[in-house]
């Protein structure tokens, strides 16, 4: 590399030396030849003339054989100093005169020759006829020396030296300031490409010398190098962008959401593009509009002053959002000249040129991208295909955030369904074998219950004491049956149908706070921790329509939490009020408030869905959600009131009962007067058949008890042959073997008018389910009221 | 003996041959007085110019003629032999008298003529004739030319007034190594 300059530089200089050098001497050459040949073309024409004049003198000298006068007319000659000898030939080619004088003879040649000139050795001869007129006289013999030839040979030798000698300093000096020239722009360019090519910095400049063609040169390739600059600034952009697109599109591939892949990008675009404005609006293709989902963080000042903030709507008119939305990526290098609303307001915030790219997924646009910056014509059209393209990209990331939500959703919603079945089958488990166990319970508390009513009905003679015992163990009873019943409810799949009656609240309470003393009292004082239940039961408080063992349920609920929201103690209180708001109709209000730690507002939210427990494992999630129910079929109200750390407060709102809806609160049916009837009594319990018969017969009623169903059968069919027959018949649903259908189906062969009465420990299920049995004139659970038996026996025997 | 004899007879041959040499050379150098009098007649014609009307006539011959008894013999046809003057052939004429004397362009008078001279020259007058002599002081008495010898040199002297009253004209390299002389009224 170093040795070209070198290389040229020597080779410049040989060339301007040797051409210089060339012309020099080719130019001396022939300037010398030339005057030599003219000079002796002068030379011989000056002696021709010299000779022709001497010899025209001569004529008559040699004429007349005038020897002296011929002598003096070649002294003439004396007026040229290089003529060096000259003599006179007459006719005869004797010598007739000579000059110089007292040259000898013997130095001239002999004889004359043929007339005419020519050049001897260091001499011009010429011998030039004497004639006069026609008459040729002799001739004239001329000599003359080249010394004056020579001498200015010599001349032009030192001319010639003196030229060479300044003209080849001087071309030195001229091919060293010329080769400066040319060599200048040269290396100029030399170390422009080199700079170029090892440091690859395109913006360097070779710059312009003055000498026409090397700026031409330097020109074109400056011209060259801004092409390769901006080749390569394009090229660097387009990599830049490209890097941009990857990175955008990697950070958007690890979000999931929508407004975090906006936002993302958007940060990535305006730090890098970068832009000065940009915001995603979503497109409601139903309500033809755009909504601004996400604002780009840099961009808030703008955003501020364009009135645009996260949720507002931008009007879709014929502007070039409306473009954008067909599905077109719209860009205005100058928004001052676009006459539409949108442009006009980013101009009127300050930004001046817009690209607006639509986010299309399978040809539909729901979205856009907008970008802007406060110089006009700013966006390249590279930087708008970029854009055009992570438009593309966003909206295919979009679109599978999109998928993945609505896969998710789908997961979550199919791993609920899939928890909510395992639920209902371990339910439907739990509440088959609750049935078999309601079962044998209600036959079991079948005869307590019989006789209990028996003896509280027909022992007027009872001490108050035994009364009240027995009171408290029919009450017990009863409970005992509902929980049974309800012990079924847990896998009920509808609600049942739900008997109201007037429900005193207070006394509810009081109930509930009883049988619930062991959890709020007992339970806590073995842990050492103290919890004071307090209860504030308004007086004259109206009774409310509804399930008083269901309101007994919900607030036993109620009070289970609140003694577990207090695990360090506190104060529960109950309450019931008449509401005070003026409304139409009267509300009565229950609340129960605890001094516990309080519920945050998500738990409040939630605590009434299904499942829902803060309790871990000990909850079931079911507690607030079946309070829920209950008052859903109440038509109640429900609210809860929580503060994290200071308590929680549930009031369920009734409607107070009116005094339009009055109806005897207990059918108290009095002991069937007068008839007296035959009642085949069947089941496979001998405690229930004995309690049965022992309490039917005491109303007077004939029984004839059987044990299990094919006995039941074959007593009835015996009866009825002996012409006896049953005015009634009362069987057990389950038994072995021949069951209570059957039962009912052979009774009502055998005798189509003979009522059947079916006992079942299933009864409310099968009451619930719509169910009851072909040929069973009633239905009756266990374990039965003796009031209700009494008043299905008048009904069906009437 | 015999070398000497033989060197002495060398060199005896070599005296002869230079003393034939010698006199042969002597004999071609030295031409007679008239022979180079012809020769000088005859180079007149070159030096000198005629009034065109002395020449009407293309081939009439140029004459040169000897007047009185003729002291050239055969010496003065050989000088003009062959020799033409323009188209004019020359021709050589002798003239008893001067009566004789026709168109003429050179006559020589003879030294014979000296007594007449006057009476030839009058004759002469007005004729477009180049005269020459010897005689002495013939130049001074109008004849144009008179040959002189001066140290066995012949030379020239020329009465210009004369030939150009003739109406001649004489070159004037012709006069150059000539005597001038005028025609002196003594006669």
């Amino acid at each position: 590399m170093a040795a070209a300059p070198t290389s040229i530089r020597r080779t410049l200089m040989l060339m301007i030396f040797l051409s210089s050098g060339a012309v020099l001497a080719l130019t001396t050459t022939a300037f010398c030849t030339y005057e030599f040949l003219t000079f002796r073309q002068s030379s011989v024409q000056q002696l021709q003339t010299l000779s022709r004049a001497i010899a025209s003198n001569s004529t008559a000298a040699l004429a007349f054989d005038n020897a002296d006068d011929a002598s003096q007319v070649l002294a003439a000659f004396k007026a040229e100093p290089h003529i060096a000898a000259a003599a006179l030939y007459d006719t005869h080619g004797k010598i007739f005169a000579t000059y110089p004088h007292g040259r000898p003879a013997a130095s001239f040649p002999a004889r004359p020759n043929a007339s005419g000139y020519s050049f001897g050795r260091g001499e011009l001869i010429g011998f030039q006829p004497v004639a006069e007129g026609s008459k040729r006289l002799g001739t004239l013999f001329v000599e003359s020396g080249l010394g004056a030839m020579y001498a200015r040979m010599k001349l032009y030798a030192l001319i010639v030296g003196l030229v060479i000698g300044v003209s080849l300093p001087l071309a030195y000096l001229i091919s060293r300031r010329l080769q400066h020239r040319l060599l200048h722009p040269i290396l100029a360019l030399a170390q422009a490409t080199r700079a170029v090519s090892e440091r690859h910095d395109y913006t360097v400049r070779a710059v312009r010398t003055g000498a026409r063609e090397f700026d031409q040169f330097t020109d074109t390739f400056n011209q060259m190098l801004t092409q390769i600059q901006q080749a390569d600034g394009k090229l660097h952009a387009q990599l830049g962008r490209l890097s941009l697109l990857q990175h955008i599109t990697r950070a958007t591939g690890e979000r999931q959401d929508l407004p975090s892949i906006f936002q993302v990008v958007l940060g990535s675009l305006e730090e890098n593009l970068p832009i000065d404005f940009g915001c995603f609006l979503l497109h409601d293709s139903i309500a033809q509009s755009l909504t601004v989902s996400v604002l780009g963080a840099a961009g808030r000042g703008f955003a501020d002053s364009l009135g645009l903030a996260a949720q507002v709507n931008v009007p879709l008119d014929a502007n070039g959002l409306s473009r954008c939305v067909a599905g077109q990526l719209v860009y205005e290098p100058d928004v001052l000249r676009v006459p539409f609303p949108f442009p006009q307001r980013l101009a009127a915030a300050g930004l001046r040129s817009v690209v607006i790219a639509p986010l299309i997924v399978e040809n539909q646009v729901f979205g856009v991208l907008v970008c802007a910056r406060r110089e006009a014509e700013a966006f390249s059209s590279g930087e708008c295909e970029f854009l055009r393209q992570l438009s593309e990209h966003v909206a295919l990331a979009s679109h599978q955030a999109r998928l993945y939500g609505a896969l998710q959703q789908a997961y979550d919603d199919l791993r609920q369904s899939q928890q909510t079945v395992m639920q209902q089958e371990r339910l439907r488990a739990l509440g088959q074998m609750a049935s078999g166990i309601a079962h044998d319970i209600n036959n079991a508390i079948s005869p307590v219950s019989l006789y209990t009513e028996s003896l509280l009905e027909r022992e007027p003679n009872l001490s108050e004491r035994a009364r009240g015992y027995l009171t408290t163990i029919q009450r017990a009873i009863e409970d005992v049956a509902r929980t049974v019943a309800r012990m079924r409810e847990f896998y009920r799949e509808r609600e049942a149908q739900l008997t109201l009656e007037r429900v005193d609240l207070n006394r509810a309470v009081r109930q509930v706070v009883e049988l619930t003393r062991p959890r709020w009292s007992d339970l806590p004082q073995q842990r050492g921790v103290m919890v004071d239940l307090q209860t504030e039961l308004s007086d004259f408080l109206p009774d409310v329509m509804g399930a008083e063992h269901e309101i007994r349920d919900a607030l036993t609920n109620l009070i289970f939490n609140a003694v577990d929201a207090m695990p360090t103690g506190g104060t529960l209180t109950v309450r019931t009020r008449k509401s005070a708001d003026g409304s139409a109709s009267d509300q009565v209000l229950v609340e129960v408030s605890d001094s516990g730690i309080g519920m945050d507002e998500d738990t409040r939210r939630r605590c009434l869905e299904p499942f829902f427990t803060t309790k871990g494992e000990r909850g079931t999630g079911l507690g607030l959600a079946m309070v829920y129910g209950m008052i859903q079929r109440h038509s109640a109200g429900l609210e809860i009131d929580s503060t994290t750390g200071q308590g929680t407060t549930v009031r369920m709102r009734f409607p107070a009962f009116t005094s339009s809806a009055v109806s005897t609160a207990r059918p108290s049916v009095l002991p069937a007067a007068g008839r007296r009837l035959r009642i085949l009594l069947v089941d496979d319990d001998p405690l229930l058949i004995k309690s049965l018969q022992d309490t039917l017969q005491e109303d007077g009623h004939l029984i004839t008890a059987t044990h299990g169903g094919q006995a039941g059968i074959d007593a009835f069919a015996g009866a009825r042959q002996r012409g006896e027959g049953f005015d009634i018949v009362i069987t057990d649903l389950g038994m072995p073997h021949v069951d209570g259908r059957k039962v009912a189906a052979s009774v009502k062969t055998l005798s189509l008018t003979t009522p059947v009465i079916l006992l079942t420990g299933w009864g409310q299920r099968l009451m619930a389910a719509n169910d009851i049995p072909p040929n069973v004139d009633k239905l009756l659970s266990k374990p039965p009221r003796l009031h209700e038996l009494r008043a299905a026996l008048s009904e069906l025997v009437s | 003996m015999a070398v000497l004899s033989k060197t002495l007879r060398a060199l005896l041959f070599c005296a002869l041959g230079l003393t034939v040499f010698l006199r042969g050379a002597c004999a071609a150098e030295a031409p007679t007085e008239y022979q180079v009098k012809a020769v000088f007649l005859y180079n007149f014609s070159h030096f000198v110019d005629w009034p065109p009307q002395a020449s009407s006539e293309p081939n009439e011959p140029f004459v040169i003629g000897v007047l009185g008894s003729d002291p050239f013999g055969a010496r003065l046809d050989d000088a003009v032999r062959g020799e033409q003057i323009g188209q004019h052939p020359l021709l050589v004429r002798r003239f008893r008298n001067v009566g004789e004397v026709g168109n003429c362009r050179i006559l020589y008078i003879d030294r014979s003529e000296g007594a007449d001279l006057g009476r030839i020259l009058a004759a002469l007058d007005h004729r477009t004739t180049l005269t020459v002599s010897d005689l002495e002081g013939s130049s001074q008495r109008g004849v144009m030319i008179q040959f002189l010898t001066e140290n066995n040199r012949i030379r020239l002297r020329i009465n210009v007034e004369s030939a150009r009253a003739a109406g001649l004209t004489i070159s004037s390299k012709l006069l150059r190594p000539a005597e001038i002389v005028g025609t002196s009224s003594g006669d």
